[in-house]
């Protein structure tokens, strides 16, 4: 049970934006992908999402190609929050939390929505928020909303069937409270089961937080394993192109 | 799940109810005064039921009809295009309807022998015109972005003022008595409506509204960015398209009875949206509802302000809507 990527590289203009990458997100593991800016790690994601096709290799979602899944089933088993445009009409929060409810289609299991909803809105501190309009809120608000909005796109999967979640930096810009809240939450999804990929920039919260690090640079897998192997003061020097520390002891990243 | 709610339900039937009250009070208003108490006592002679049954209704119902296409391609519109400024008439999807109708008036019908298709094939230029507007504004603005708002207006210019020259050379040169005058094609007029005109367009443009109202719930979730919806399982390609070849449809045959009548499609889904909300399960029924109401009202006001003469109602509608435009643009600014 994982999305294996399989050799995926993507070219712009052969341009190599990623290249030859090959990963494995599986159940209830999170999997860390840190990098330099412009190292193809938001790429990558939008490739992994199935936004993008590569432009060679392949993905599979429990054995089954990425392209051979519906599009409305892919919503189904795995969830995207990447930064997102704003929204132009005056939708309420509720609203938007709303949209990532993708089970119109099972009548069943419609009265569901409704106890998601309460449990993921005061997870995510937002419960006083889901009747003012959306365009209102502080970027810090907006950003928990539609973390809110990815969780309950797959609050409704059936028969605990896989699920993924796929996040591109999502705790950047947040104080620090939302960081904890969004953090512990994808840990205890993971728990749960869920296969994580996420994109970090803050080393140490990738080292306390991952189960796995996938170090990247100009498209290529550096360095990937656990924590513990992948944190040196050498492949991370290499990769940031400035002197690095890792202090193993506290477990703790100093590069100033 | 529903997407609208009790309230909703509640303003689109109230819309429902207004409409038939103001088609019934315009269709025994005008030049020819028909009082409305004999109307409902049935004490009026032939000549009255005929002025009504056989001029007046069918105008009044153009009117609806083409009102409620407008509005709802601008509320498809400006959901497509996540754009409060797209509006048929302002972008050029009008003036392409036109101009297709135009050049099939001047051009095409020598070709095309009139038993062939018959009256089909003018609305079907129309359509041909408006769609191949909208498909040049989406690739035109897809790249920008944000940026795409001012993109999409400056293209609805280019494409206006290039339509715009078309019909009106297509109008001095012609002497085809079919060929309206060029007031007709650039201000809109219902007059001279029949049985005969509508009865086809009102069976092409209710299609159209119930297939494009499936697509409510992906324009809702289509505000969230393309790539988003595509994530919640939205069809992208599939609604693009549909929003796209539907509006052009109810756009292109409203052109082709009526001309362009510029405003309504950019008023009449703000207001809705005023009145009770942004989500388009209800924008959709509630501006075509709406549209209707507002267009047969506008086409009272040109038949009964200078009888026995008559304006063309986009004298009425952008009288109204240009105002309106300019406070939509003032308060994009403030935000």
């Amino acid at each position: 049970m994982s999305i294996v990527i399989s050799d995926i590289s993507y070219l712009i203009k052969s341009k190599r934006i990623i290249s030859q990458v090959s990963l494995e997100i599986k159940k209830g593991e999170i999997l860390s992908i840190l990098g330099p800016n412009g190292s193809g790690k938001s790429t990558l994601v939008r490739v992994i999402a199935g936004d993008i096709n590569p432009s060679s290799g392949s993905i599979s979602i429990d054995g089954i190609n990425l392209n051979e899944i519906k599009i409305s089933t892919r919503a189904e088993i795995r969830s995207v929050m990447s930064q997102t445009q704003s929204v132009v009409y005056d939708f309420s929060v509720k609203d938007i939390v709303e949209m990532g409810w993708v089970y119109s289609n099972h009548k069943s299991i419609y009265k569901n929505f409704k106890k998601n909803l309460k449990i993921i809105a005061y997870e995510c501190g937002i419960e006083n928020l889901l009747n003012r309009k959306f365009n209102t809120l502080s970027g810090g608000e907006q950003r928990m909303v539609h973390f809110a909005r990815t969780l309950i796109q797959l609050s409704g999967s059936i028969n605990n069937s896989p699920r993924y979640m796929l996040f591109d930096e999502p705790t950047a810009n947040l104080d620090i409270k939302r960081e904890l809240n969004i953090l512990n939450i994808i840990k205890d999804r993971a728990k749960k089961g869920y296969g994580i990929f996420v994109v970090l920039h803050d080393l140490n919260v990738a080292y306390n937080f991952s189960d796995k690090v996938v170090l990247i640079k100009n498209g290529k897998v550096e360095k990937m394993g656990l924590p513990d192997d992948v944190f040196n003061d050498e492949s991370l020097s290499k990769v940031y192109e400035v002197p690095v520390h890792f202090d193993k002891k506290i477990g703790r990243v100093n590069y100033y | 799940m529903q997407h609208i709610s009790t309230y909703q339900r509640m303003i689109v039937s109230g819309f429902l109810f207004s409409l038939f009250v103001v088609i019934a009070i315009a269709t025994s208003l005008g030049s020819y005064e028909i009082s409305f108490m004999d109307l409902l006592k049935s004490n009026i002679s032939d000549l009255q039921k005929s002025v009504m049954i056989e001029i007046r209704l069918p105008r009044v119902l153009l009117a609806a009809f083409v009102g409620a296409s407008l509005s709802l391609s601008g509320s498809c519109l400006q959901g497509l295009f996540r754009n409060p400024l797209a509006d048929p008439g302002l972008i050029g999807v009008s003036a392409g309807a036109a101009l297709g109708a135009t050049s099939f008036i001047v051009v095409g019908s020598n070709w095309f022998p009139q038993f062939f298709l018959g009256p089909y094939l003018l609305p079907l230029f129309s359509i041909i015109g408006s769609g191949i507007v909208i498909g040049v504004l989406f690739f035109i603005t897809k790249g920008f972005g944000k940026e795409g708002i001012t993109y999409l207006l400056l293209a609805g210019i280019a494409v206006n003022a290039f339509a715009g020259v078309g019909i009106g050379i297509l109008t001095y040169i012609s002497d085809d008595s079919e060929l309206r005058g060029l007031t007709f094609w650039t201000m809109g007029s219902f007059g001279g409506s029949s049985w005969r005109m509508i009865t086809g367009a009102a069976f092409i443009i209710t299609l159209t509204i119930i297939w494009i109202l499936r697509d409510a719930r992906g324009l809702d979730i289509l505000q969230l960015g393309e790539f988003e919806a595509y994530r919640l399982g939205i069809d992208i390609k599939k609604l693009r398209y549909n929003v796209i070849i539907s509006s052009a449809i109810i756009v292109g045959v409203s052109v082709s009875l009526a001309g362009m009548i510029g405003f309504v499609g950019l008023i009449v889904p703000h207001l809705t949206r005023m009145v009770g909300g942004v989500n388009h399960k209800y924008l959709l029924s509630a501006s075509a509802l709406l549209g209707a109401i507002i267009m047969v009202i506008a086409d009272l006001i040109a038949r009964v302000m200078i009888k026995p003469a008559e304006l063309p109602v986009g004298l009425i509608t952008s009288a109204i809507g240009s105002p309106f435009f300019l406070w939509l643009i003032f308060r994009m600014r403030m935000r």
